[in-house]
């Protein structure tokens, strides 16, 4: 148990010394703009509609006065810390908005997608690593291999085009977006209670099991544009590693005691097998939120990523920029401890060797 | 000569060396291959009058790919796409592997305090995730450009102009050469290489012909250059090798869905997403994007086959 406990600690501390890192970066790219753009971060988010240029120009000086923007890095990097701790990221023109509350009502779509993406990929990946390396160099592992560098090569992009051609445009069987406008319109009315702010919980939630389903019809595609590089990659992984358990001794000694292919494969050699790709995986966890936010672009989910192609259409825009970094990195975070977790559950060394 | 053996009785090493070879060649044959128009330099060629011509046109000597919708040749733009594309992974791998060699070397060669910290900070450019990368360093190129006095402007036609004020650095220049997405993915993906160097570094720092080289008097610099760079080096060079075909493949994607970047692949396939599908479900314009999906999927293929290749050939305990 204590180890246990030590291994949180110290999990905690990585995640603050990462944020530290990413912020004090992410501010030092900001000290080297002009001392205009960098208020920005500090306006306050009602202000009245009407007022002048000086009376703005006012505001702006007093808040440069205030948050002491014309000092060393280090006293302002404190000021704005101090402001974000306190939820005022900003207020970006760009989305018309605190960039905070834009984020929080945006950020139930991004966590959907992510959710859906994890719950697919992981355990095709686990199973067809498995099945690749139980049988290697025969049809199903040529066959694998194949897919995967195919799967790895391909651009989500046209794959997305690929499938919006097929699916959408011929078949008509899936769509693009998060659901269709008679269910987005309810959705959004007073009617529709919003529990989590997912559409498939809360179609459930809310006994519309039509709205659930047509949600997950939107997201089959882009759940399989996002996960099919992930899949390979992790499938890979996992392969390799049941090949490199296979001539282990134990598996012999459960081979020569005359246990099962079968049982060996999936009760000796997988739980062994998991950790290296799950790994990797925990690493990888930025690529699959940047898959996230490009899919998102893509499909037209109003998700996070909306907040930086705005930005980048109006270009000055501090706030959303830093916003929207900052959230992803605390997202990533947030994805590497639940990667983490799951390893931890499923390595048999945490739950038999420590006792 | 073993190692050569394994590596020249694969088949797949072959195919991957050959795709890279073809590549390369294009990339280098470029202007013979594909000479450009003299008017209008650059890699888009149109050909015929794009006023009277709206659809795509089938291949004809002058476009041995077709052309798309406003008339420029598929073919060009695949040639010099394949250009940019090279110079484009090649960079990026090259810069982000010296970067990731360097920290990996030096965190794992100093004392433990050093290199704690430099794993951290590795660690926490993990959770950066590229896309938040390029919005930011974008914002910061026209914030500074903008400072001081570049002005741009979209044109009709799609395309940014920009005017100069006369008396611009030449910092502010290179800046604006600088290609954004360039520089997010070099400092965005350096931490796999210093992890792995690190890793590697300290399993041979410790090994018995490093003890006799410092025991016998070298320099730290020249055991570090000498004697521990050239044995821990090819992990990183496998790397880099997969990393141009992912990086490009990256590229493509960010510039396809408009967060900058020029790759003519792209902008050629952005071009064709309307005709992909014809009417009734029939692929009657096939070259407006088979030809650059296939070239981008072996792109991506050649070079991963390549590391893998490398691998046979570099690394002789796996096999």
């Amino acid at each position: 148990m204590p180890s246990f406990l030590s291994n949180i600690i110290q999990r905690i501390f990585s995640i603050v010394i990462t944020l530290m890192v990413t912020t004090m970066v992410m501010y030092g790219i900001m000290m080297l703009t002009p001392v205009e753009t960098r208020v920005e971060l500090f306006m306050p988010k009602n202000l009245p509609a009407r007022l002048t240029e000086a009376q703005i120009e006012n505001i702006r000086q007093i808040k440069i006065k205030e948050n002491h923007l014309n000092d060393p890095y280090p006293i302002q990097y404190y000021y704005w810390i101090k402001n974000l701790l306190h939820g005022e990221w900003g207020y970006s023109h760009t989305i018309g908005d605190d960039v905070f509350h834009a984020i929080i009502v945006r950020s139930p779509v991004t966590a959907e997608l992510t959710l859906y993406s994890i719950l697919v990929f992981i355990p095709l990946g686990l199973l067809s690593g498995v099945i690749a390396g139980s049988r290697q160099n025969k049809a199903a592992d040529h066959g694998f291999r194949f897919s995967a560098y195919i799967a790895t090569s391909i651009p989500p992009v046209i794959l997305a085009m690929v499938l919006l051609s097929v699916f959408y445009v011929n078949l008509s069987w899936l769509s693009p977006e998060r659901t269709n406008v008679t269910n987005y319109l309810f959705v959004e009315s007073n009617q529709f209670r919003q529990f989590t702010g997912l559409l498939t919980i809360d179609g459930l939630l809310n006994g519309r099991v039509d709205i659930t389903l047509d949600a997950l019809r939107h997201l089959v595609m882009p759940v399989l544009t996002l996960t099919l590089v992930h899949w390979a990659t992790l499938a890979r992984i996992t392969r390799t590693a049941i090949i490199e358990v296979k001539h282990q001794d134990y598996v012999m000694a459960a081979r020569a005691r005359g246990v099962s292919e079968e049982r060996i494969t999936w009760r000796h050699m997988l739980p062994n097998a998991i950790a290296p790709g799950l790994a990797s995986s925990v690493l990888s966890s930025a690529s699959l939120i940047t898959g996230v936010f490009v899919v998102e672009i893509i499909y037209n989910f109003h998700g996070i990523s909306e907040i930086a192609t705005r930005s980048l259409q109006f270009i000055p825009d501090a706030a959303s920029a830093l916003g929207f970094s900052i959230y992803s990195v605390i997202v990533v975070l947030l994805l590497m401890t639940v990667l983490d977790l799951v390893q931890a559950l499923l390595d048999p060394r945490n739950t038999h060797g420590g006792r | 000569m073993q190692n050569m053996r394994r590596f020249f009785s694969k088949w797949h090493n072959w195919l991957g060396l050959f795709l890279v070879a073809i590549f390369i060649f294009m990339a280098i044959a470029a202007p013979s291959l594909s000479p450009q128009d003299p008017k209008r330099p650059g890699t888009v060629k149109i050909i015929g009058n794009p006023l009277h011509e709206h659809k795509p046109l089938p291949p004809s000597p002058e476009a041995p790919l077709g052309t798309l919708s406003n008339q420029s040749s598929v073919f060009h733009s695949l040639v010099w796409g394949t250009r940019s594309a090279v110079f484009f992974g090649l960079i990026v791998a090259l810069f982000s592997m010296t970067i990731g060699v360097i920290v990996g070397l030096l965190s794992a060669y100093s004392n433990r305090r050093v290199d704690n910290f430099l794993m951290r900070i590795t660690d926490a450019f993990l959770a950066f995730p590229m896309i938040a990368g390029i919005v930011m360093i974008r914002q910061l190129a026209t914030i500074l450009l903008t400072d001081a006095g570049v002005q741009s402007f979209m044109t009709g036609s799609g395309s940014v102009l920009t005017i100069n004020p006369d008396n611009l650095s030449p910092v502010m220049i290179f800046l604006q050469n600088l290609d954004p997405l360039m520089v997010t993915f070099i400092l965005l993906s350096w931490m796999p290489y210093a992890r792995v160097m690190n890793s590697v570094v300290h399993r041979i720092k410790n090994l018995e012909y490093i003890e006799a080289a410092r025991i016998s008097g070298s320099r730290p610099s020249k055991i570090i250059f000498r004697h521990i760079l050239p044995n821990a080096i090819s992990p990183a060079i496998i790397m880099a090798a997969r990393d141009v075909g992912g990086m490009v493949i990256l590229q493509t994607t960010f510039s396809f869905v408009g967060l900058g970047g020029n790759s003519p692949w792209a902008y050629s396939l952005v071009t064709a997403r309307d005709w992909i599908i014809g009417l009734g479900g029939k692929f009657d314009f096939w070259w407006v994007f088979l030809p650059i999906t296939v070239t981008i999927i072996l792109f991506g293929i050649g070079w991963n086959l390549l590391g893998d290749g490398l691998n046979d050939l570099l690394n002789p305990r796996n096999r």
